[in-house]
């Protein structure tokens, strides 16, 4: 708590035989002031003294402000808070009374920002302009283009208010709405879609026993597929041309480990479903799942347990699946040991997506030898031993792909991992393009 | 690079040389009835009146984004015809395709007699398709009428007014690079009452036959055929092309023969 005071009365107030028991000591809060509002209404951070006024005692008193600190930042206005406790004083001050100000410095009118980002085996370079707080209820509007390794390129403006002022603040209740246009290269099928269109987004946790986070999505776009070479094989040909796409997606995501990336414990579980077909001329369904379960062994060693399964069918309304939508197995993020879609269906020679995918891993993490000696920097490291099974096309076990190895794994920025691993595969079918070495991996969600 | 281009395209002309005109040649093109426009309809039929002169059986599928799919061309991008690997587009490059393969019509014609025909090809090829253009992209009324809705029909709303807006930007670009942007209706009718006084001039050289060189067709008889008869049977809120083309007899007697012989629509008056 670098930034917290505690002066005057506190330290007197303590009886001899409790002198560092803070939670013995009475408190009551007399007053809270929020200063620092230049652009924001009072009544978005009316909420934010409701838990201060409950604390009866010194050590809850600061707790409190802590989390009332950190509510402040999640309000999305200020760019930096100070927090000061004082006694309170003045005609109706009480006894044990305080009061606590947050000194608040609000972002300026407009943020800009470049940097680098980790897609899914993909290195992309961002920059984003931001106009913070617009309407003075934490309202933002934001325009980002990004610009990757494998030349995908992302251009949005969205618009998003949060909700956490309300009384559904413990749902953190969030919308949005984005205009975007992105194009997406799938090299190994040799042809690109160009998606244009909006995003609505609704997002917000609940915790009805178990933590959820659910986003609802509404999204209508035009996607053109456009070939990248001259010789493609005719059944991707056909899928060229614009086409509408009006879709519903509900995700879903349950997360209780202790780490995004070297988790030692916990679980995560992610669903997504679309349904797409409501107006427009693409009509389809896709589910896909993703899970993650990680047990702590001995000494830092962490076995982990991962799996994921995509499906995607047709509805009554066409028998024609949008060729984007379909699912590549292989690479870095899912099979190891083979080249990015290199495990799946082949049409005259060229890779394309399959309808239905799973695959499963299950790794051994070890933290570096000798890592006590440089322990923050070892921190960032962790070796793994792996075994990746997969399909395509087929939920059964015969004509499986299998690749094992070992590898170095490195923790980036507490979001990305970076792998390097030995791959050896071990079985394949006849088609697939199989990676016998050393394979390179940048992501956020591998198997 | 160069070099390894013109490689490539004798590899690929060779290997068409060898290969016999494939059984599942399928020629694709927008739906006629709701969606094909003028100059790509004049195409089409262009292509396929080759062909059927050619006697090579292909087939014929419609479909709504035939324009995408095309590997691309210089006008139209249609139709495109698909026969075994190859796929190739326009008038053009399909009876060159052809021709590689010495299946072709026309065959008994010395050089210059060529050359010659091929200067008649290209410019029937360019004024027409031009004029075509031309009335369905700058002509408001026929614009309105009938091009947006047609190019629009297959597009759920609001995409197609994207379409339609995108594709008439490509047609005034492609006039642009022509010089007829600025012409207006009565250059453009000049312009085609031209070519087909050229035309009939041409088909009077030899009157005993009913094509344009001897007594067998070539290729100038199917673009010409092609871009004539689209423009005498295809109904517009502006009928000065089909009005000037009715003025030479003789060419509307060609349409009617060459119809008659090959594909019976008998839709001429």
């Amino acid at each position: 708590m670098p930034q917290s005071k505690q002066r005057g009365g506190a330290a007197s107030a303590a009886s001899k035989d409790s002198k560092y028991d803070l939670g013995k000591i009475s408190a009551r809060v007399d007053r809270v002031n929020v200063s620092g509002l230049l652009r924001t209404h009072n009544d978005y951070v009316m909420r934010a003294a409701d838990g201060l006024f409950k604390a009866d005692n010194f050590q809850d008193l600061m707790l409190e402000a802590m989390s009332t600190k950190s509510y402040l930042h999640e309000l999305g206005i200020f760019k930096d808070v100070s927090v000061h406790i004082d006694v309170s004083r003045g005609a109706d001050a009480s006894p044990q009374g305080y009061e606590i100000t947050f000194k608040g410095n609000e972002y300026s009118r407009l943020m800009g920002s470049a940097g680098t980002e980790v897609g899914q085996n993909e290195g992309s370079l961002r920059t984003e302009l931001t106009i913070p707080n617009i309407l003075g209820r934490g309202e933002s509007i934001s325009l980002q283009g990004s610009y990757s390794n494998t030349r995908a390129n992302d251009l949005q403006l969205k618009f998003w208010k949060p909700f956490f002022h309300t009384r559904f603040r413990e749902n953190r209740p969030e919308f949005s709405f984005s205009i975007f246009r992105q194009t997406d290269r799938f090299d190994i099928s040799s042809f690109q879609s160009t998606n244009l269109g909006y995003l609505i987004d609704f997002s917000a946790h609940s915790s009805l026993g178990v933590d959820l986070t659910h986003s609802l999505q509404y999204e209508n776009s035009i996607r053109n597929v456009g070939l990248l070479n001259k010789s493609v094989p005719f059944s991707i040909r056909e899928h060229c041309g614009p086409k509408l796409a009006s879709l519903v997606r509900y995700s879903v995501v349950f997360d209780n480990r202790d780490a995004n990336v070297f988790a030692t414990r916990g679980i995560l579980l992610k669903s997504t479903n679309e349904y797409c077909g409501l107006g427009g001329n693409i009509a389809y369904t896709s589910s896909t799942a993703h899970g993650e379960v990680n047990v702590p062994l001995f000494s830092g060693y962490v076995a982990q347990f991962c799996g994921r399964v995509g499906i995607v069918k047709e509805t009554k309304q066409t028998t024609l699946l949008p060729i984007g939508s379909l699912f590549y197995c292989g690479g870095p993020m899912t099979l190891r040991g083979f080249k990015y879609g290199g495990a799946g269906p082949v049409v005259d020679g060229t890779p394309i997506g399959a309808q239905t995918y799973w695959c499963t891993g299950a790794h051994l993490w070890a933290p570096l030898p000798f890592a006590g000696v440089f322990k923050s920097l070892a921190s960032n490291f962790r070796m793994h031993f792996f075994y990746n099974i997969g399909n395509t096309n087929s939920f059964s076990f015969e004509n499986m792909r299998t690749a094992f190895g070992m590898g170095l794994a490195f923790k980036f920025a507490d979001r990305a991992r970076i792998e390097l691993n030995y791959c050896i595969p071990v079985r394949r079918q006849a088609t697939d393009k199989i990676l016998n070495g050393f394979q390179f991996g940048i992501g956020y969600e591998f198997i | 690079m160069q070099q390894s281009v013109l490689l490539s395209q004798l590899a690929t002309s060779h290997k068409l040389s060898e290969e016999p005109w494939p059984e599942d040649a399928t020629l694709y093109q927008p739906y006629e009835v709701e969606q094909i426009l003028l100059p790509e309809n004049a195409s089409c039929l262009a292509v396929k009146a080759y062909l059927k002169m050619c006697n090579l059986p292909f087939d014929i599928r419609t479909c709504s984004n035939a324009e995408h799919m095309s590997p691309g061309g210089r006008m139209t991008k249609l139709p495109f015809i698909r026969a075994g690997a190859f796929i190739f587009a326009e008038f053009e490059p399909i009876v060159n395709f052809v021709e590689q393969k010495d299946m072709a019509i026309g065959n008994l014609q010395d050089e210059d007699e060529k050359a010659d025909m091929r200067t008649y090809v290209s410019l029937v090829e360019n004024i027409f398709t031009m004029a075509e253009l031309y009335i369905s992209f700058k002509n408001e009324r026929v614009y309105k009428e009938v091009t947006a809705p047609r190019n629009g029909s297959v597009y759920p709303w609001p995409m197609n007014h994207m379409q339609n807006y995108g594709k008439r930007r490509n047609a005034l670009r492609l006039l642009k690079v022509y010089q007829w942007d600025d012409l207006n209706i009565d250059n453009v009718i000049e312009k085609v009452a031209k070519c087909c006084e050229t035309l009939e001039y041409k088909l009077k050289e030899s009157p005993d036959t009913p094509f344009f060189y001897g007594d067998q067709p070539c290729e100038l008889d199917a673009i010409a055929f092609g871009h004539l008869f689209s423009i005498l049977t295809t109904t517009l809120p502006n009928m000065a092309l089909a009005q000037t083309v009715q003025k030479f007899k003789h060419l509307v007697d060609f349409c009617r023969f060459i119809d008659e012989k090959y594909f019976q629509t008998r839709c001429l008056p």
